[in-house]
């Protein structure tokens, strides 16, 4: 039987689109009929909890990694919400100023043993409870808890924009971190203007893996309606006929294929 | 002479089992300088430097990040399996047992992973529940 994978999502600046890629990529994956957890390991700013308009569960995910409970008891079943025969549940992080707080100030023995409790999903969630896939939203950047989240993924997508400052520091991260960490990586380039046309789309291709030496996951236009929607709609579940998410849909089918090369 | 049944062991089988006794003492002492050799041989190959332990260093990412590659990819091994021994490391890097049994001594040595003996196999793990 097959066995399930962690994705992470990761960029090197902010505002580059992960979480809004992390929340449409787990709902497309659950669409498909896979039983599917996202998780807020953005700390320092969390924002699953609004935009999944929840905060129901018993723990956080902040008390998991601290050794305080149980995944279980952080796991938000939201799979009603979602049309479909999959399962969509969500771990949040805790949204308060004196849990950023605290999470900002761990130390390394206890950056450790989170990267610990990260690894151990992989028996807990993917070999025992059968998830299909745990998708990691990550806080930009060379911060702990996003470093522990690609070191425990087997997958990472970095999501990126055509920003001068954005390409630099992408292209260092990927040849100093992901590279050392020998990682499969897809490039996600986000807020494209115009990339509709073929020999738009293989040109930046061919680009991509010049720049970047990864291979390129699929590009994201830039589109109104998403600016528009103000983070209140889950686009792929409430916008089923919108080219975004036909494009997730590929995205997800390559990933679960294996096809990011 | 008597066991402790009250039933009388011949000589044969005294004779018999000490033998045994003294050769598994025997094979256990060779692997232990067996492993101590190999550490040695990747220290001078790799040179003393990134063996220096550095007190109190837990193993990080930070950690993983810094070192050298052919032990990073050892360390990463043992920090997704829990707890492994060199052969099962070995079967995840598809590098030979007995480079990855030096890495892991090596790992020790720089006190970045605990080694426990049980029975004849010996277990490499990070030590993530100790306090400080």
């Amino acid at each position: 039987m097959k066995m399930g994978k962690i994705v992470a999502v990761h960029s090197y600046k902010g505002g580059t689109g992960k979480t809004l890629f992390s929340v449409n990529l787990a709902a497309t994956f659950a669409k498909h009929g896979k039983k599917v957890c996202l998780f807020d390991l953005d700390f320092r700013a969390p924002s699953l909890f609004a935009i999944l308009k929840t905060e129901n569960a018993p723990c956080w995910l902040n008390d998991y990694l601290n050794g305080n409970c149980g995944i279980n008891k952080v796991l938000v079943d939201l799979s009603s919400q979602l049309q479909g025969n999959g399962n969509f549940f969500a771990a949040l992080a805790n949204p308060s100023t004196e849990a950023i707080r605290d999470m900002s100030a761990k130390d390394r023995k206890w950056e450790m043993r989170a990267l610990g409790r990260l690894l151990s999903l992989r028996n807990t969630l993917l070999s025992d409870q059968k998830f299909d896939y745990l998708v990691f939203d990550t806080s930009p950047g060379l911060q702990y808890s996003s470093i522990n989240a690609i070191v425990a993924a087997d997958f990472v997508v970095v999501a990126t924009t055509g920003d001068r400052s954005d390409v630099n520091g992408t292209r260092r991260m990927l040849r100093e971190l992901y590279n050392l960490f020998e990682k499969k990586t897809g490039l996600v380039i986000n807020k494209v203007l115009d990339p509709t046309s073929k020999s738009k789309k293989d040109e930046m291709d061919t680009r991509v893996k010049d720049l970047y030496q990864v291979p390129m996951l699929g590009l994201v236009p830039c589109f109104c309606e998403i600016l528009r929607a103000e983070g209140n709609l889950i686009f792929v579940q409430d916008k089923p006929n919108h080219p975004f998410t036909k494009i997730l849909d590929e995205m997800a089918k390559k990933i679960d294929a294996n096809e990011v090369n | 002479m008597n066991n402790t049944r009250g039933k009388p062991v011949t000589r044969e089988e005294i004779l018999s089992k000490k033998p045994l006794h003294i050769l598994e003492k025997i094979r256990e002492n060779l692997e232990r300088l067996n492993e101590k050799m190999e550490v040695m041989i990747e220290l001078q190959k790799h040179g003393r430097k990134d063996a220096q332990p550095l007190p109190d260093t837990p193993l990080d990412v930070m950690t993983l990040l810094s070192m050298p590659d052919h032990l990073r990819k050892t360390a990463m091994t043992i920090c997704r399996c829990g707890r492994a021994t060199a052969n099962e490391v070995s079967q995840q890097t598809s590098r030979a047992r007995a480079v990855e049994s030096a890495y892991l001594n090596q790992l020790v040595i720089m006190g970045y992973l605990k080694k426990e003996r049980k029975g004849r196999k010996a277990y490499f793990y990070a030590d993530r529940d100790s306090q400080g």
